[in-house]
């Protein structure tokens, strides 16, 4: 992933650059063609000189001492044959003094002295005109990297104070938490895109959090709303229970019918537990040994254990403080310590560990390596004959989720490993 | 023992009274909040069941009248909304136990008898049937006055057997009591047998008579 940024000032890089590398020639070549021109212009110029200033008093005599004094200027026989005359053209011709060959722009003319026709050479150097090119060239290249260099920086600059609502935005959004249903407050800005982004965001989330909250509302009402019904299910089966004509087979489905009833009430009871945790009703916490409060209902597991024939082994660190509601970290406890001995095997293994930073309880099963993808979902179970409710895990992971605990599954040496890394204080 | 019972739910209002009239608890009927500030301003009860949603108001209105009178009747919550807030709240307004709906009416039987015994408490504890003795506070038993060992969870087995004489407890009730609220989260409730196995040996040997009935292998009951 690139930054926004980066990918402009790239672009900016590989567009300067081609137009420099573009119009550098043309720039060179018009440059050149100018120069020469001027030159051209000289030479005319030169030959009008020459023609007014110097040919009507010229004695073929001083021809010699003309062509001495003159490098430039030359006079020559009337032998040299040219198809062209008075235009101006380019030539090499040798220095010996530099030593090499050399660019020349140079013009022949016919001039007739003292009657007598002779040829008249005018040439200019072209090589301070070479450097010249090339001083332009390199100031002309010089401001095209500073004013690159200036817009490089003034997008870096003018880019963070542009951008800066829509990082603030980006930020904001990636702080949001629906369950914790906080409507960011999004920077005012002046820049209608930025507005428009902020105000149809703020739509889209407090739509959510409006549909969220009426979810859980649903839930919660549905929950309690069941506590009555359920109530008087489980009065009039305990009153019927009650009469002395019932026969053993009533008693049997009236037994069923109360078990029943007690998962029935179970399941609602731990729905309302969700959605309590979701809304945040356990904010009371406390400051407690983490090891004793494992410890307390051990007995109970213990028990539970034994009449499976369910070994419990215990390393339990008693020194572990930490600071949560107790009564959300005994139902995480409870909950996979529960887990452990329902699906374990008969005469299987359960083993606690308590660490510095972490709950471990492994179990032996019947089942292999456990499924991790949907493994904390609610209502999702791994033994769909088992009288577990599909929340346990479910509820586990939100225990652990408000803490930020991090919960963590592995299979290891055919145990199904569960361990919950805990902050301590 | 007379009590009154604040609910607006007919049927669980009929259950209830059922239930704890053959335990000689008289209910009396109250379904709304100015009914029951006028039954408490005029009459005594030995124990109130307060449900909190009313259709005239909160039931915690009840509680602060009860408080403004200056009675010192039991109050035990039965409400179908617990959160902390209302727990704590109903505490505070002097409120003894709670009770949150769906419950086994014979765990309201033993709340009430314990609630009782814990107003009337003047030095001890007892709970008396014939020749067993529980001390509630010193958690000890005593068969024809001579004491016996018991676990705690045989002790609240007992209590909980006594207390609903001559009725009928099936497995899981007894398991949901000893075990709260983890009782229905477990695929046997043969640990009930094994606690009732033991009870009946160590009251046995210790010269009581037996009172405890299977009922058809799935439930049980205290009876002479």
């Amino acid at each position: 992933m690139k930054k926004l940024l980066n990918k402009t000032l790239f672009h900016y890089t590989v567009y300067t650059i081609l137009i420099l590398l573009v119009s550098f020639p043309f720039f060179y070549w018009t440059i050149q063609k100018l120069y020469k021109e001027d030159v051209d212009e000289a030479i005319e110029l030169r030959k009008k000189e020459f023609l007014t200033n110097t040919l009507p008093t010229l004695q073929i005599s001083e021809i010699g001492l003309v062509n001495r004094f003159n490098r430039d200027i030359q006079i020559l026989p009337d032998t040299i044959q040219k198809q062209k005359f008075d235009i101006v053209f380019e030539q090499t011709f040798y220095d010996s003094l530099s030593p090499e060959w050399e660019p020349y722009r140079l013009m022949y003319s016919k001039v007739n002295i003292q009657k007598q026709p002779y040829i008249l050479m005018i040439r200019l150097n072209l090589v301070e005109s070479e450097d010249l090119i090339s001083t332009l060239i390199r100031l002309y290249t010089g401001i095209l990297l500073v004013l690159f260099v200036v817009i490089i920086f003034v997008t870096r600059y003018t880019s963070k104070f542009l951008w800066q609502p829509f990082y603030d935005t980006l930020a904001q959004i990636e702080q949001f938490n629906l369950e914790k249903h906080d409507v960011p407050t999004f920077q005012k800005s002046n820049i209608s895109e930025f507005e428009q982004l902020n105000n149809s965001l703020g739509k889209l989330i407090s739509a959510n959090i409006q549909s969220y909250k009426t979810q859980k509302e649903f839930t919660e009402n549905a929950a309690h709303e069941l506590q009555t019904p359920i109530a008087v299910f489980k009065g009039k089966i305990d009153t019927l229970l009650q009469r002395s004509d019932i026969t053993e087979e009533q008693f049997k489905i009236l037994s069923a019918l109360n078990d029943t009833v007690s998962r029935l009430s179970r399941l609602n009871k731990n729905l309302l537990l969700l959605s309590k945790i979701d809304n945040q009703q356990f904010n009371e916490t406390s400051t407690f040994n983490f090891g004793e409060l494992i410890k307390k209902p051990l007995d109970f597991f213990i028990e539970q254990a034994q009449s499976k024939g369910i070994k419990i082994e215990t390393s339990i660190n008693e020194t572990i403080i930490i600071n949560a509601n107790a009564g959300l970290v005994e139902i995480l406890v409870s909950n996979l310590l529960l887990n452990a001995i329902r699906h374990n095997v008969t005469d299987g293994t359960i083993l606690i560990e308590l660490t510095q930073n972490k709950l471990i309880v492994s179990n032996s099963s019947q089942n292999s390596q456990l499924n991790t993808t949907q493994l904390y979902n609610r209502f999702n179970k791994i033994n769909p004959s088992s009288k577990g409710n599909g929340l346990g895990l479910a509820i586990i992971k939100k225990i652990a989720d408000l803490y930020k605990w991090n919960i963590d599954y592995n299979f290891q040496n055919n145990l199904h490993q569960f361990s919950v890394e805990f902050s301590k204080i | 023992m007379k009590i009154l019972l604040i609910e607006d739910e007919a049927e669980i209002s009929d259950s209830i009274k059922s239930y704890l009239k053959s335990n000689d608890i008289i209910c009396e009927l109250s379904t709304n909040v100015e009914d029951s500030i006028d039954k408490i301003s005029n009459y005594n009860y030995d124990c109130i069941l307060l449900d909190l949603m009313l259709p005239d108001g909160n039931g915690l209105e009840i509680l602060e009248k009860l408080k403004k009178l200056n009675k010192t009747e039991g109050v035990i919550i039965i409400s179908a909304v617990e959160t902390l807030d209302t727990r704590i709240e109903g505490f505070q307004l002097g409120a003894d136990d709670f009770l949150v709906k769906p419950f086994h009416l014979s765990e309201l039987l033993v709340r009430i008898q314990a609630l009782v015994r814990r107003k009337n408490f003047n030095g001890s504890n007892l709970v008396q049937f014939k020749e067993i003795e529980v001390d509630v506070l010193a958690k000890t038993v005593a068969v024809n006055n001579s004491k016996i060992e018991l676990t705690k969870k045989e002790i609240e087995l007992l209590l909980f057997l006594i207390g609903n004489n001559h009725k009928v407890l099936s497995k899981s009730v007894l398991a949901e009591h000893l075990s709260g609220d983890m009782a229905d989260m477990l695929d046997n409730h043969d640990f009930v047998y094994a606690h009732i196995k033991n009870l009946k040996k160590k009251l046995h040997e210790a010269g009581s008579n037996d009172y405890i009935k299977s009922v058809y292998g799935l439930g049980y009951k205290w009876e002479i």
